[in-house]
């Protein structure tokens, strides 16, 4: 690790307008559990961080919102989406997946903001927040704009973000009667990134599928939502042919990748079990 | 303050004596000591499996602003003309010379105050190599068609190894053979004949306090702090590395983040040493995380293993042929070779057996001892291999065990008699616990359950010395000194239970005295389960001997036998005010008989390591993952000196064994490590402890152990991966062969069974 500018300024302006959005090795950083890694192994050498730190607990803030959905910082640590009586009550999932989302320590520290800037595939949120169909709000030097999480993540390690543009918040539709699930699948220690992770949120009534949204992580460049599989759901009854045919539409459509976790054959193997099983998850949570 | 407890000493479960200066921070570690003026270093390492070194580049290094020096094997040859070490052949070099052998091998090093500078140095340097073929794997090592060194050169230090000095054309750094009976006739009139191949993964120790070595070198004589398990050892190696009288090494030894075998003998040492006689300065190398996979693993292994079975379910004969990958320097390896060697054959009573173990040179990381010298590797081949027997012959695991155990008073493979080994104890505990003749419930739709028990035997490192001495001062206080290395394994503990069992004094008032060579007698190692056996001998006699001379003082002074007089007052009474002490000293040294040329003697060990493990297990038909529900482990301990010590010792072993079972794996890939740090090499976390774990130690006592006591460290690592694998069959009908066990793997297996294979992207 070579000497580096730590900014720590105390506005979002300031803060955008230290991030110079030609320099790569300009970077903001919120709770770090990821960019100091990537500073430990060499593969990021910052010229300057600019902190969010002290950016204030207004972006840090946990809040119903007028629309029955739920409100939440970017700068807001994990745990306190872990602890929070309100995402319990909203997204009962979110405090779920807290649980062997990476460890105590990393989860004190690691904000909202960063675990959906990061892109790295194989984060545990992201998948769960596309499920619930949340979206983040953007500030940058030309203002304010709206994006579905599902649309910030382009690609590996890739954002729709520009360079100076920071995540402020987040807000999660109300749910409704939807219900979310999410499976996280480890190939080493219980703790280890996932080979694969899945989501589900899936409303339904009278015995047939209104709504599903179903997604894929960890197994392919970027967490998506797969949408022949979504589409093989919805409207139908979800017996156990119903959920085969969703089972095989995902397998279909996902490009599943080979890593050190798991070849692309067992994945897809993974991938048509745990789709069958988070859309069942999710009709028992409705029952 | 309350009063401490006097009288028995030994079988008190006392916190450990270090615990409270752990917990709050202040204990002392290598990897975070600071000497003033001290320089950092940081290692260049080798991209390359196997090269000829063309050219290095250091002139970038060494213009960068801030960077003391930059030095490679040229430099190192002027202070040190000869710079090649190693327990058992002096085969590594300090710094790479000529050839590099792995990916990884430190080539050159830049020394600055500040270590980014170091670090940032390091980035300009450019090598030049000649890629030279490769070999990894250590059966085709085996074949001699690509050579890791042009010559084998052997320490000296073991008698077994001199007829290998100056041996050309080969890979194979030891070849241990047994021969007892006849197998190949045995064979031919068995009823029945197995054979099976087995084959272990490169995984590593991961200590959390990586590897760390301060030298501080003077003309008169050289200071070395070093989180090493070995200070006699480095001393040895140092002062031979220098032509210097061993008083003039002096090595200090902290408390360890662990160690496991890792930092036996000599790893970062001779470097520091050699760049603190290039700078005049103090050197400080402290790895990082990554950098402990191109240090020392444990070794991959391949194992051949055949036997014959008469109609009465008689083991007749048992043939192992075992291939140890080694890496690119011997480092321990020829010794886990041979000594493993000894019981490859597992813990039966067979006639007729024939071993042949090798340890191979490849071009990857080294190996050497990971808790259990081989052994871990031994007994999952030959635990899976005694189940799929029985399996075969329709018996039952426990029954078949049984039928074919090896006995008290019975000769082992090398001939020598069993005695003090619980083995039959220990794998009725494990079913009993595991109520293994009662029904069991085998689960039901895509969740299927099973079970398996596993049972080994080790012979301890031997012959090995230990020294202790014991001092008590004039006002009645008493310290230990001991080389002994508490690594986290709590021999301080132990060892400060002994002194106050003979003396009659609160263990907690024995201080024991950090490990400094000039001041802590010689002891061959904290290794192998071996240190609370000899080191514990050498204790009890170094405080039986201070006893005599309290009982001497007593009757100088005149004072009537039986008296209890306080010890301040014998010392005043003698000396006329509070002067003077009492110093016990005690040797340790078993007895041993090597082998002969048929690998056989009647004395291989002076104590027999028994343990073995039985899980329960649930299969997901769908997906392979394996959920291990129930993990029991007992052991024969002979009599626990500690025994909440013991049982933590057999619980972190067996959760250490679960890593290197279900999951641990260094991916290799043209001899480069693909999976180089925490975040891709996973080890067990606390979501990966069994739900239901239970560690036992069998009613025993060894009857030459020190109070009846013999090592642990170990022993918990033996049964946990065949018992696993031995379950997995026993749920699904399946049989894995290779280490780890992975979801994949059990998948693939199942899948290939029902003739609807997984594809191969």
């Amino acid at each position: 690790m070579t000497p580096f500018e730590l900014a720590e300024p105390a506005s979002l302006k300031e803060a955008i307008a230290l991030i110079d959005p030609d320099d790569p090795n300009v970077r903001p950083i919120a709770g770090g559990t990821a960019l100091m890694l990537m500073m430990k192994a060499g593969v990021f050498r910052p010229r300057r961080l600019v902190s969010l730190r002290k950016l204030g607990t207004g972006f840090a803030h946990i809040a119903a919102t007028r629309d029955g959905g739920l409100a939440i910082g970017a700068l807001a640590p994990l745990s306190t989406l872990e602890y929070s009586a309100e995402v319990a009550r909203h997204a009962p999932v979110i405090v779920r997946t807290m649980r062997r989302l990476s460890n105590t320590r990393v989860r004190n520290v690691a904000t909202v903001g960063g675990a959906l800037a990061h892109a790295d595939p194989h984060m545990d949120l992201p998948p769960v927040l596309i499920a619930l169909g949340a979206t983040i709000k953007i500030v940058g030097p030309k203002g304010e704009r709206a994006m579905p999480v599902e649309d910030l993540l382009t690609g590996y390690y890739e954002t729709a973000l520009a360079r100076n543009e920071l995540i402020t918040g987040l807000h999660i539709p109300p749910q409704g009667a939807a219900r979310a699930v999410y499976f996280k699948v480890t190939a080493g220690s219980a703790d280890d990134w996932p080979a694969l992770g899945v989501a589900a949120a899936i409303e339904s009534g009278a015995g047939t599928v209104k709504s599903a949204r179903i997604v894929l992580s960890a197994a392919t460049v970027k967490a998506m939502r797969l949408e022949s599989a979504e589409s093989a759901l919805i409207g139908g009854k979800p017996d156990d042919k119903t959920i085969a045919a969703v089972a095989d539409a995902a397998v279909k459509e996902a490009d599943v990748m080979a890593d050190l976790r798991g070849s692309a054959s067992y994945k897809r193997e993974l991938l048509r079990v745990y789709v069958a099983r988070a859309v069942r998850a999710a009709m028992q949570e409705v029952a | 303050m309350a009063t401490l407890a006097t009288g028995t000493q030994v079988g008190r479960s006392l916190p450990r004596i270090e615990a409270r200066e752990k917990v709050t921070g202040r204990a002392e570690y290598t990897h975070i000591m600071q000497v003033a003026g001290m320089l950092h270093a940081r290692i260049f390492r080798s991209t390359v499996a196997h090269g000829r070194i063309k050219a290095v580049d250091v002139n970038a290094a060494r213009q960068l602003p801030g960077v003391f020096g930059v030095y490679t094997s040229e430099d190192v040859r002027k202070v040190i003309p000869d710079p090649y070490y190693g327990p058992a052949f002096h085969d590594q070099p300090i710094l790479a010379i000529d050839k590099v052998h792995f990916v990884g091998e430190p080539v050159a090093v830049v020394l600055a105050s500040d270590p980014h500078v170091a670090e940032q140095a390091v980035q300009l340097i450019v090598a030049d190599y000649e890629e030279l073929p490769a070999v990894f794997d250590e059966v085709e090592a085996a074949e001699n068609k690509i050579l890791v060194h042009a010559e084998l050169k052997p320490a000296g230090t073991f008698a077994d190894l001199k007829h290998l000095k100056g041996r050309k054309g080969t890979n194979i750094a030891l070849d241990f053979r047994l021969r007892r009976g006849d197998v190949d006739k045995a064979f031919a009139s068995a009823a029945h004949v197995f054979e099976h191949t087995f084959r272990t993964q490169k995984v590593l120790h991961l200590a959390l306090e990586p590897f760390a070595s301060i030298a501080d070198y003077r003309d008169d004589g050289v200071t070395i702090h070093s989180s090493a398990q070995g200070p006699s050892f480095v001393r040895t190696e140092i002062a031979r590395l220098l032509g210097w009288p061993e008083n003039r090494v002096r090595v200090k030894v902290p408390y360890l983040g662990g160690g496991y075998g890792g930092k036996l003998y000599i790893k970062m040492e001779a470097l520091a040493v050699a760049l603190s006689m290039l700078a005049r300065r103090p050197v400080k190398i402290a790895l990082s995380m990554e950098e402990q996979f191109y240090t020392i693993t444990k070794h991959p292994s391949t194992f051949r293993i055949k036997s014959g079975v008469d109609k009465d379910g008689r083991i007749v004969a048992r043939k192992c042929e075992i291939w140890w990958n080694g890496g690119a320097y011997a480092d321990i390896g020829p010794r886990v070779t041979q000594k493993s060697g000894f019981t490859a054959a597992g813990p039966y009573d067979i006639d007729n057996v024939s071993i042949d173990s090798y340890a191979l040179y490849t071009n990857l990381t080294p190996a050497g001892a990971l808790r259990g010298f081989g052994i871990p590797q031994l007994v999952w081949a030959y635990e899976s291999h005694t189940d799929m027997i029985a399996r075969a012959l329709k018996r039952d695991a426990l029954d078949f065990r049984k039928l074919n155990l090896l006995r008290e008073g019975r000769p082992q493979a090398t001939g020598t008699i069993v005695k003090d080994a619980a083995i039959e104890k220990v794998l009725d505990r494990i079913a009993e616990r595991l109520a293994w003749k009662a029904s069991f419930d085998r689960g039901q739709g895509t969740v299927r359950r099973g079970r398996g028990l596993a049972v080994a035997l080790k012979a301890v490192i031997s012959p090995t010395t230990s020294v202790a001495i014991v001092n008590i001062s004039a006002d009645g206080s008493t310290t230990l000194y001991c080389g002994t290395v508490d690594m986290g394994q709590g021999s301080d503990t132990a060892m400060a239970q002994m002194v106050g069992e003979v003396l009659n004094v609160p263990a907690e008032t024995v201080r024991v005295v950090p490990r400094d060579t000039d001041v802590t007698p010689y002891d061959m190692g904290t290794l192998g389960s071996r240190s609370l056996f000899h080191m514990g001998h050498a204790v009890r006699l170094a405080a039986e001997d201070a006893r005599a001379k309290i009982a001497a003082l007593r009757r100088e002074v005149g004072e009537a036998e039986g008296s209890n007089t306080p010890l301040a007052d014998l010392f005043r009474k003698r000396y006329g005010m509070q002067a003077g002490n009492i110093v016990g000293t005690g040797t340790y040294k078993p007895d041993y008989i090597a082998p002969d040329s048929e690998g056989l003697t009647t004395n291989a060990t002076p104590f027999w390591m028994v343990a073995g493990s039985g899980v329960e297990i649930e299969v997901d038909t769908e997906t392979g993952q394996v959920r291990i529900t129930r993990l029991v482990n007992v052991a024969d301990v002979g009599r626990p000196i500690n025994p909440r010590i013991v049982e933590t010792q057999l619980s972190g072993a067996s959760l250490m064994q679960i890593g290197f079972s279900m999951f641990e794996k260094m991916h290799i890939d043209g001899g480069q490590v693909t999976n180089a740090s925490l975040a891709d090499y996973k080890i067990p976390g606390i979501h990966d402890v069994p739900p239901i774990m239970e560690n036992e130690v069998v009613d025993a006592y060894q009857s030459n152990g020190p109070f009846g006591a013999k090592g642990v460290g170990e022993l918990a690592t033996f049964g946990v991966s065949p018992a696993i694998a031995n379950a997995i069959d026993d749920a699904i009908g399946v049989r894995l062969t290779e280490l780890p066990l992975t979801a994949e793997s059990v998948l693939r297996a199942l899948r290939a069974r029902d003739n609807r294979p997984l594809g191969d992207d």
